[in-house]
């Protein structure tokens, strides 16, 4: 296959570490732990590489490989099955440590997370006497030890070093696509490379793949591209197990929905909170449910920065906890919302007739409604609401996608530039960036409404084109 | 009317300029005369001058190429001790060289907002650079500051200035910059700068700006309704009354269009909730709640989830104490 045929993610794979986008701590562990070897058999014979997906794990195996002459043999998901498999394949890999060539040799299990517990009989207690007999270095690589993981790998822990590779800064992955695009002459804004780097949640690989899958054929993308990937496979499921969610009457019940999300929980919270306002629509409700959320939100932090082992009590407080806070509750909520965006642009309540659906709200108008038609259809649809011609009213579904997470994408650039300035700010007027955030900026913003103090004031701060437009915006 | 920041402009670039906290200046004065001086530890409100004194004198005792000497940082803008501690060992590594002083000195503001854990490794860092070294740490607050460091230090604590004081300082600035400042603007200039004089210049050049020259009382106001404090009260109203989508949106654009800090966020709903004509009993649990998230996000809580709660807490608060009534 000619070079342009591969995939991007396959074709732009790194080469030499410093193609590799970050994690160079974890890489250089890697590195000085494949060194050691040289002296002869460290006290680990293994190292245990895990970290989200598309964070450069088998990458840098593949590369430091190469870099310090091993012979890799690799072995994936789809060659685990039992323990005879298994030796099979290595053979005696393990023992005779240099090849036939001469050259060192380097075993590396990919995809760990693939094996398991009931199907690859052995699987794991194969793997952990290899590594107490081994004689060439073993790699293991699972992406990121979730709850149900940390059972299963409990026999490797101890025997392996554990180098964990965390998710790629998303200006990283921006230089990464950035690259790209000028080596494959694409036409993708800078807003959508940000909305792509942001969007991966620090996957560089689904970054590539997402930008692939919308530029192949077209050269081109958009933000509205980017957009329009984040819900195509979500969307359809997603309402329903929130609504399960909602619907709980027992913590059993709500906590089973974390299961059946595709989505993970992180994208799963943003949906409950997003909603959560509009569903318990009664004053203690939404207290009870937003505290049970925002305890949801510690102990997640609690998570990362201890163990795993706290998970259950993340769950139970973002399923269960929001679930059964719903006593008085009527569910008016989006009506309600619907009736006082009505109000504001000066609308009485009869003004619209509503019917209540299975998966939302029909607002219907009484009467026709002329020119201000464009107006309040502006309004609703910052509620969810489409348009329906043939029905003659508006669609809002009860239940919205996030909106934290595409604001934060729109407004990206917006930011980035207000952080420059801040730096800018506070270096010449001894502040701190936070207080030029919050105390001079939005007075310099004033300020620059005077254009013979705005010319000097951009001299005197050394503010770029764009960054006066910012203020001027 | 003249560009740039008139706060700096007009910000004394030598001791000799400066004319409140006396005490303090001719203490530093006696150490510029010296051409030594301890660690030292500046406290007291925002605009009333530790800054400035700190940067006269090192201008005062380095002269004109003083920033080579000398290196500002700001707590809160780097992350972590060993940031700070990798730049510190960067720049008192090479002595002050060319220069009559064998010492150079750091600069590290908003000091009280470091960790104790912080502070204790802070300390020890002073103690290996001193000779190289001085520091001057900043902040509002002396009881943020743990023992070990305040007993290093020689300790300067700065008062409130004069109301004359300031406003005198605004109408001399007015008068360089031909800024028709009337009676009533001065008044509200002084009323919503709470005595931080940094504060008060920025409005006034602001409402100068926007209002080409003239400068009322109502000028000021306008100028205070576009920045965030107003729209921090909007929220809050709407929190008490019931409106939590819309509060919310407003915390939205707060935190993601405006770009402000959670800490930033609830310093003000903190001020704007004790400022208001309210039940006490309501302030005090009101106190508790606002607390409460001020620790979780010292915990790395997410800002938006712990600020909504407090906002749903507004309406429930207000329903409870007027039933107990």
């Amino acid at each position: 296959m000619s070079a342009n045929r591969l995939p991007w993610a396959v074709r732009f794979r790194p080469r030499i570490v410093a193609d590799i986008a970050d994690n160079k701590n974890a890489i250089n562990e890697l590195r000085l732990w494949l060194r050691t070897w040289e002296k002869g058999i460290p006290e680990r014979r293994a190292v245990f590489l895990h970290g989200p997906p598309g964070t450069g794990k088998t990458s840098s195996v593949h590369v430091l490989a190469e870099e310090l002459g091993f012979d890799l043999l690799e072995i994936n998901a789809s060659d685990y099955r039992t323990r005879t498999r298994m030796e099979e394949l290595i053979g005696r890999a393990t023992t005779q440590n240099v090849t036939i060539f001469g050259k060192r040799r380097l075993i590396l299990f990919d995809e760990m997370e693939g094996v398991s517990g009931h199907e690859d009989m052995g699987g794991i207690a194969a793997i952990s006497d290899i590594i107490k007999t081994t004689r060439v270095p073993v790699v293991l690589i699972a992406t990121a030890i979730a709850e149900d993981n940390e059972e299963k790998f409990r026999p490797l822990r101890d025997k392996a070093q554990p180098i964990e590779y965390k998710p790629i800064p998303t200006i990283d992955i921006y230089t990464k696509l950035e690259r790209i695009v000028r080596e494959l002459k694409l036409n993708v804004t800078p807003e959508a490379l940000e909305a792509l780097a942001i969007h991966s949640g620090g996957d560089l690989r689904s970054a590539i793949n997402d930008m692939e899958s919308i530029a192949r054929g077209k050269g081109a993308v958009t933000v509205e591209d980017v957009e329009g990937l984040g819900n195509r496979d979500k969307q359809e499921y997603t309402p329903i197990i929130i609504q399960n969610i909602f619907a709980a009457k027992t913590l059993q019940e709500a906590r089973r929905t974390i299961n059946q999300a595709y989505v993970d929980h992180e994208e799963l919270f943003d949906w409950i909170y997003e909603n959560l306002p509009i569903v318990l629509d009664d004053k203690h409700d939404l207290v009870e449910g937003l505290e049970a959320l925002a305890r949801a939100d510690i102990y997640a932090k609690r998570v990362r920065s201890s163990s795993y082992r706290l998970q259950k009590y993340m769950f139970n407080a973002m399923t269960g906890g929001v679930a059964l806070s719903r006593t008085r509750s009527e569910g008016f909520g989006l009506r309600r919302q619907v009736m006082t965006a009505a109000a504001k642009l000066g609308y009485p309540q009869n003004a619209f007739v509503f019917q209540e659906t299975a998966s939302g709200l029909i607002v219907k108008p009484v009467k026709y409604m002329g020119d201000s038609w464009k107006q309040i259809n502006a309004t609703f649809r910052g509620l969810g609401a489409v348009w329906v011609r043939s029905g003659n009213g508006w669609a809002i579904p009860y239940l919205r996608p996030p909106q934290l997470k595409w604001r934060y994408i729109r407004t990206y650039h917006s930011r980035r530039k207000l952080q420059s300035i801040a730096v800018k700010v506070a270096h010449k007027c001894h502040v701190s960036s936070n207080d030029a955030v919050s105390e001079i900026i939005p007075l310099l913003r004033l300020i620059y409404r005077d254009k013979a103090m705005a010319e000097t004031t951009t001299t005197w701060l050394e503010l770029e084109e764009d960054e006066v437009d910012w203020l001027r915006s | 009317m003249s560009g740039g920041m008139w706060a700096e402009k007009y910000r004394p670039k030598s001791l000799d300029e400066m004319v409140d906290q006396t005490e303090i200046v001719a203490r530093m004065k006696n150490f510029v005369k010296d051409r030594n001086l301890p660690h030292l530890l500046l406290v007291g409100p925002a605009g009333v001058g530790k800054t400035t004194s700190i940067l006269c004198l090192s201008r005062d005792l380095y002269g004109l190429g003083y920033h080579n000497y000398i290196l500002e940082l700001n707590a809160s803008d780097e992350r972590g001790i060993d940031v700070i501690r990798e730049k510190v060992k960067n720049f008192a590594r090479t002595a002050a060289i060319a220069s009559e002083v064998p010492f150079k000195i750091l600069i590290l503001d908003e000091a009280d907002s470091l960790t104790s854990a912080a502070q204790h490794a802070l300390r020890r860092t002073m103690e290996i650079y001193t000779r190289t070294c001085r520091f001057c740490l900043i902040g509002n607050y002396s009881e943020n500051i743990i023992d070990p460091i305040q007993s290093r230090c020689s300790v300067f604590r700065y008062s409130p200035l004069p109301e004359e004081g300031v406003k005198k300082y605004i109408t001399s600035i007015a008068e360089k910059e031909k800024v028709n400042l009337l009676p009533e603007g001065l008044d509200a200039v002084y009323d919503a700068s709470t005595g931080d004089l940094r504060k008060a210049i920025n409005l006034l050049q602001a409402a100068a700006a926007t209002q080409g020259g003239e400068v009322d009382d109502v000028a000021i106001y306008s100028v205070l309704g576009k920045v965030s404090p107003q729209r921090v009260r909007e929220m809050i109203n709407l929190g008490i009354k019931g409106e939590f989508l819309e509060a919310r949106e407003i915390l939205r654009s707060l935190l993601i269009d405006e770009g402000l800090a959670a800490e930033d966020i609830i310093r003000m709903v903190y001020s704007e909730l004790m400022r208001m004509q309210m039940p006490e009993r309501w302030k005090v649990r009101i106190s508790d709640a606002v607390g409460e998230v001020d620790f979780r996000l010292t915990q790395g809580a997410r800002a938006e989830i712990q600020l909504s709660t407090l906002l749903a807490k507004l309406a429930l608060a207000s329903e409870e104490v007027n039933e107990r009534q």
